[in-house]
């Protein structure tokens, strides 16, 4: 096979995130950071794909430096390459810019067989980059995919529709949206560890070096703007407490469901 | 000249219109009606007729039939192509797609090729004084709502998060169908379909009774089903019972899931992620069982039974069943 690229994307973990209602602004401060489960979910898929067919995995990532320990991490899980793009001009994106850097990118990395990408982002949780990426590469797509396999040149993968799944082929260079947990993405290698923090040479480029104009990227590219935010409240909920045994618990149980089913 | 039209594509498997189609149909009626906007809906493939007057019915003053006999089953390449042809010639305001998962493959990409904005999964939709749509979007699991504008670009697009808006249905509406022919004789369909397998599952944001399982109940899901039965409730899970395959993912509650609206909910070993307790903010009754006194479960049910599920569900079945 030839190059398995996957986009990979940092998000906060969620629980960590601090909304502050006086000033309607999100505290990431405190957040930790991680590799978009679903992506992680690709990076393993990639790999497999690798074992069983060659090629190169390479990590792609559009973020700010600090994304790059992560990367790091995605290296020392297998990946053979990674590189991320940043750029003061990108930030502030929204997908379509987004994509449009990823697939400069891609383009320039070049003799790939397939993008990978995780079906969302655990945090805008949009789910609609895989599909401009591909737009934008002019490959056909296959999103919210469970499984992925290279059989006889062509890609055969299954994926998610309303109430089940169909399975599906394509040939040559395709973009394919894995489900989060389709297969348990495995831990850092320790030894591979050492080599991406102190051997391996992570490659970062810019808007110069992917001849993207300022215009077209960044805050200035997009075409949707994040005009305010709003607390999700939960709902008042009574927060009854039922005492007992186990016995008259379930007693207690028993009754209100039944109540609540006459209702 | 950008036109006052609201485009809803209209989803479909044979002669049935998905809810979701439906609900936005309504939702784009009551926004038309408040501001001088008409609702237009893009039915695709050759359907009979009863379809074509349903979205009439449902809220659209317009239908535009695509009709080619490809287009009766939805292809990314084909939809994309007779979309995009459309839009661009019609300039429509707006475009809103169901969240489905056919919706979401086709909206990310026919953005890009529109060069327009996208929001996804809207759970608000609403017009500004100045004729803009503010979307309403959840982030961050279901604990934020951003309000997203698309201001120069148009069409403003966005999916719809199935089971959010109510169908409005007049008997006696009239509109206006108008018929045109793709022209989709060179276009190719890159992904070929040569499998497709489809549970019928229960449509779990019409449950009106659900019992939810997490991790917590263990092994022995079949005691869930069979509480389920005694009380005439459907079965939710949590998403890594989904992952692991112990059910369809169309029985997931959770932001990745659906969102319940039951009168009544019983939740069964289940942590209260923010991503879960999201999908049962709209439900009555809330009645949990969970292991651990401190579970986060309990801030957001009206009964809390601290207990082993393994000993409870048992002991409920047995008074059901003595008792009914
Ligand atoms: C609260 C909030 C709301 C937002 N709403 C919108 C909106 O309505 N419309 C809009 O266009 N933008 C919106 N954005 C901006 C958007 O989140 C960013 O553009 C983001 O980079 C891509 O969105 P996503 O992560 O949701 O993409 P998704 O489509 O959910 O991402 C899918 C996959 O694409 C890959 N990917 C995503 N980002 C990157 C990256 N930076 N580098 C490499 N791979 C990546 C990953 O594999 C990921 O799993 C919003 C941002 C926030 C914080
Ligand atoms: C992007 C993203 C999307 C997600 N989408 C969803 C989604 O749509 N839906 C969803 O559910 N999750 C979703 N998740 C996962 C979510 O964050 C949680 O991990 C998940 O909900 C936890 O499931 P759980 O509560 O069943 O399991 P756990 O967190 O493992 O909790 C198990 C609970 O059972 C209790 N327990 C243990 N033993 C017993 C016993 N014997 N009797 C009674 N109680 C017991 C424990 O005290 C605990 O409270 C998503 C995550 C991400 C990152």
């Amino acid at each position: 096979m030839r190059n398995i690229i996957v986009c990979v994307k940092v998000v906060p973990k969620a629980e960590n995130v601090i909304f502050d209602p006086a000033t309607k602004r999100l505290d990431r401060s405190k957040a930790e950071n991680q590799i978009n489960d679903a992506d992680k979910t690709a990076i393993e898929i990639a790999l497999r794909l690798r074992e069983k067919n060659g090629g190169k995995v390479i990590l792609l990532s559009m973020g700010p430096p600090l994304f790059e320990n992560y990367l790091k991490l995605g290296v020392a899980m297998g990946a053979d390459d990674a590189i991320l793009l940043s750029d003061r001009n990108f930030g502030g994106a929204d997908t379509y810019p987004t994509a449009l850097v990823l697939s400069t990118a891609i383009t320039k990395i070049g003799d790939y067989d397939l993008i990978l990408a995780g079906e969302e982002s655990s945090d805008a949780a949009l789910g609609q980059l895989p599909g401009q990426i591909a737009e934008f590469l002019d490959i056909p797509q296959v999103l919210f995919a469970s499984s992925v396999k290279f059989e006889g040149g062509k890609l055969r993968v299954r994926r998610r529709i309303k109430g089940g799944h169909e399975t599906v082929e394509t040939s040559g260079p395709v973009m394919v949206s894995v489900e989060m947990g389709a297969v348990q993405p495995r831990f850092p290698n320790f030894e591979k560890m050492k080599w991406a923090v102190s051997g391996f040479h992570l490659k970062i480029w810019n808007s110069t070096e992917l001849n993207l104009r300022e215009e077209v990227t960044g805050l200035k590219g997009s075409l949707t703007l994040v005009k305010g935010l709003i607390e999700i409240t939960p709902s008042k909920r009574k927060r009854v407490f039922i005492d007992g045994n186990v016995e008259e618990k379930s007693s207690r149980l028993a009754e209100l469901l039944k109540e609540r089913s006459l209702e | 000249m950008i036109k006052k039209e609201l485009w809803v594509v209209v989803e479909r498997d044979g002669s049935e219109i998905e809810d979701v189609s439906l609900e936005i149909l309504g939702k784009s009626a009551v926004i038309a009606k408040s501001s001088g906007y008409s609702v237009t809906g893009i039915v695709l493939g050759t359907p009979e007729d009863g379809v074509v007057r349903d979205v009439i019915r449902y809220g659209a003053d317009r239908v535009i039939l695509l009709k080619h006999e490809r287009l009766n089953q939805y292809s990314n390449d084909l939809y994309v192509k007779v979309l995009y042809d459309l839009i661009s010639s019609e300039l429509p305001a707006a475009l809103l797609v169901g969240a489905t998962y056919y919706g979401r493959d086709l909206a990310g990409r026919l953005a890009a090729r529109l060069r327009t904005g996208l929001t996804a999964n809207a759970i608000n939709i609403k017009m500004d004084e100045k004729g803009l749509l503010v979307f309403g979007v959840p982030a961050y699991g279901g604990k934020i709502m951003a309000e997203i504008v698309c201001e120069t670009a148009r069409p403003q697009m966005s999916t719809v998060r199935p089971g959010t808006f109510s169908k409005v249905f007049d008997q006696g509406k009239k509109g206006k169908i108008v018929e045109v022919v793709p022209e989709i004789s060179k276009v190719q369909d890159r992904v070929k379909v040569i499998d497709r397998k489809i549970n019928k599952s229960k449509d779990l944001t019409k449950s009106e009774k659900t019992i939810v399982g997490g991790n917590g109940v263990g092994g022995d899901f079949s005691l869930v089903w069979k509480l389920a039965e005694l009380t005439h409730s459907d079965v939710g899970v949590t998403r890594p019972l989904a992952d692991k395959g112990i059910v369809p993912r169309e029985l997931q509650v959770g932001t990745t899931g659906y969102s319940l609206k039951s009168k009544v909910a019983l939740i069964l070993g289940v942590s209260g992620s923010e991503h879960f307790t999201s999908g049962i903010r709209d439900c009555g009754t809330v009645i949990s069982v969970d292991i651990d006194k401190g579970s986060e479960i309990f801030n957001h049910s009206d009964y809390c039974v601290v207990g082993d599920a393994s000993e409870i569900i048992p002991a409920v079945i047995k008074k059901l069943e003595g008792k009914i």
